[in-house]
């Protein structure tokens, strides 16, 4: 197999913003001509920020790769590598074919023209053809949902409407490689649907795909390959499925991006109390959560949640104070919180348990959301009971609905 | 698409490739995004202005009418065998297409800023998709000028057929400022301020309000050397107003100062562009 993408030795550093130990800089003549006087006789210290720091790696063609990491790690900057909007301040970047980028486009459609002025006239500036544009308009049109609108200024759009205009020009684009970043923000979640699925079919035809997000489950929904990144460096890379297991590991252990400053507000122990004590807990019965939580601050007036997630860090339900109507306050010394679910609403896996504190008006962390521990439902519901349901868990969704199904002939004669 | 297309293979690595003639090539290559740029901007341009594409007109003739009143008549500033006006609007369609190409062009990357950050295609390409849009205006504010000029006393020859000949000398002088501006504007927001500025300057630094005869002799050759749009711009008034040939000497005057600039605004730009995007 050859590689469609090879990053070699790679460092990027931004001229501008903030450094260690300087102002924040803003482009002006009159600063560069005053360093530039300055400098004279001085030696010129290196500026600005280094977002990359020697990285390498190959993404063979055809391949589905994963950026993942904490904001800051780099990876933003090695997708706008690949796409050549931004160059390496050192080492190599090698990409075979054409590139496009699946980037939050909205923003480059022009508020005054139609939509289909802007579909014709951006297509043409993103790298499509005017026959490719001809033969994929109606497909444009509908991806976006757009067809009563299309002759009205995009001016008059939603704001929703003139994202999804962006994204599906830009999803038509047939390139080899396809970088995406962070474009499953965009729009409802039934457009948020089509824009996996596009891109899953552009992945199942051969398309080599990078893809950037911090929704852990969408990566691993579209990913086979993942890259794990933190400040600039790469931590681990291989399957995606064990990436993400370190990188949700690392999360827990608080060993990536945060700072080593103790939380004022802690929580020492969690305990978890099913029906009977011991027993091991199983779907729809009793559960309560017990917090032992050490506080070195006074914090009047807050709202703990207690947040819920599946293995891969996607959050399936917050428990609050907030929801009591009542005032919290946490007092400086020990506390402890009690969480009592009546009937536990998950199928059998494993469960993630998460801690934060808040001020309810500002939404400023008191105390920032923190892993506590592992919660084990290893009993379901009998019809789930069989091999088959427990071995795909994940592929069948954690919650337990109740529900009554039944299936009836269009006829109306039942058997 | 092209699927059997060969796959080319980008290095990027370095000190990114600064060689004039790579550049030019790969401008080639997005020929179709340059007219896209400029269908963009006229439909723009003109979309909720009432008057339209009329602006194209408007423009070098309210000009005409404050020169010939002013310098015209009361400075009496001459302009040999034809009248006042017929010179200075021969003089402003033209020079109208300058000052546009370059107000649009020198801030047309920052107008697509947001395109800058997210798409990839040589950064030139916006700014010669403004010096377009403003080719179609020239064109535009030909076409009154021609039915308009023999009333006020152009000598109409068959000179006049030289006058789309001598287009590309004016879109290379208009390109040769307007890049490297363009690159400058990116960093240096201060260009911003001085642009409007510095187009006025340029308009009396250039033989638009007066013919290029009343610059005295010997400055001649300083005043050709420094302005590359004065010999161009001399060589349409003659054309258009006079009905003579133009000089070729300052034609060659204007294609080798605007050459020069040209190049090396180029190579400026080139040299800024792999930066665009982090500081934009």
């Amino acid at each position: 197999m050859t590689y469609a993408v090879k990053f070699t030795d790679v460092w990027k550093r931004y001229p501008r913003g903030w450094s260690e130990g300087e102002q924040p800089r803003y482009a002006s003549l009159r600063y560069d001509l005053a360093r530039l006087w300055r400098r004279q006789g001085g030696t010129r210290q290196p500026q600005g920020t280094e977002a990359l720091k020697g990285l390498s790696f190959e993404v063979e063609e055809g391949a589905s790769l994963a950026l993942i990491g904490p904001n800051g790690a780099g990876k933003s900057t090695a997708l706008k590598l690949v796409s050549r909007i931004s160059f390496p301040t050192k080492g190599e970047v090698r990409v075979r074919g054409r590139v496009a980028a699946l980037i939050e486009v909205g923003s480059g459609v022009h508020p005054e023209l139609t939509g289909r002025e802007n579909i014709w006239l951006y297509g043409q500036i993103l790298g499509l053809t005017k026959s490719e544009i001809r033969e994929r308009f109606d497909q444009i049109v509908a991806f976006a949902g757009l067809e009563p609108a299309i002759d009205a200024p995009v001016k008059f759009f939603s704001s929703g409407m003139q994202l999804r205009l962006g994204f599906s020009i830009a999803s038509h684009l047939s390139p080899d490689v396809f970088v995406v970043d962070e474009a499953l923000a965009v729009g409802d979640a039934a457009f948020q649907a089509r824009c996996v699925d596009r891109m899953r079919s552009l992945v199942n035809d051969g398309h080599t795909l990078i893809f950037v997000s911090h929704s852990l489950s969408a990566v691993r929904d579209l990913c086979r390959e993942a890259i794990l990144l933190d400040r600039g460096r790469l931590v681990s890379s291989g399957n995606a499925e064990q990436v993400l297991e370190t990188y949700t590991d690392m999360l827990h252990e608080g060993s990536i991006s945060g700072s080593n400053r103790p939380e004022p507000i802690q929580v020492k122990r969690l305990q978890v109390r099913g029906a009977v004590d011991g027993a091991p807990l199983s779907t729809g019965s009793p559960v309560t959560l017990l917090l032992e939580i050490d506080s070195a601050i006074d914090a009047p007036g807050v709202m703990i949640d207690v947040g819920l997630a599946d293995r891969y860090h996607t959050f399936l339900a917050t428990l609050s104070t907030q929801s009591s109507g009542r005032r919290t306050d946490l007092l400086a010394g020990r506390s402890s919180l009690s969480c009592h679910i009546p009937a536990l609403p998950f199928l059998p896996g494993e469960y993630e348990v998460f801690f934060e504190v808040q001020n309810p008006r500002t939404g400023a962390y008191v105390a920032k959301q923190s892993y506590v521990g592992t919660i084990v439902v290893s009993d379901g519901p009998s019809w789930r009971r069989s091999e088959l349901a427990y071995g795909s868990v994940s592929g069948r969704g954690p919650i337990d609905v109740p529900f009554e199904m039944t299936l009836h002939r269009a006829d109306g004669r039942d058997h | 698409m092209d699927s059997q297309r060969r796959k080319s293979e980008l290095v990027l690595a370095g000190t990114p490739s600064r060689k004039l003639w790579r550049s030019l090539r790969e401008l080639w290559d997005y020929r179709d995004t340059i007219a896209a740029f400029a269908e963009r901007d006229i439909r723009v341009k003109y979309k909720q202005a009432v008057l339209g594409i009329a602006w194209a007109v408007i423009q070098p003739m309210a000009f005409m009418a404050i020169f010939t009143l002013t310098l015209g008549h009361l400075a009496n500033v001459p302009t040999g065998e034809v009248p006042y006006a017929a010179f200075s609007l021969s003089a402003l369609v033209v020079w109208t297409f300058v000052s546009n190409s370059v107000s649009f062009g020198a801030n047309a990357l920052l107008a697509d800023a947001a395109m800058i950050r997210r798409v990839y295609f040589p950064r030139e390409v916006p700014v010669l998709g403004s010096v377009g849009s403003a080719l179609v205006d020239l064109a535009i504010g030909l076409t009154p000028f021609f039915l308009l000029a023999p009333f006020l006393g152009a000598h109409v020859t068959a000179w006049w057929l030289l006058a789309p000949f001598l287009i590309p000398f004016l879109v290379l002088v208009a390109l040769s400022v307007a890049i490297p501006l363009a690159g400058l504007n990116v960093y240096y927001r201060d260009f911003r301020f001085a642009l409007p500025f510095g187009v006025q300057l340029w308009l009396f630094a250039s033989p638009v309000a007066y013919p290029l005869a009343s610059v005295p002799e010997k400055w001649k050759t300083l005043y050709l050397v420094v302005n590359p749009a004065a010999g161009i711009i001399d060589s349409y008034t003659r054309v258009l107003a006079y009905g003579v040939a133009p000089n070729p000497a300052y034609l060659a005057f204007s294609l080798l100062g605007s050459l020069v600039i040209g190049a090396l605004g180029y190579l400026l730009f080139k040299r800024l562009e792999p930066t665009f995007a982090d500081v934009i």
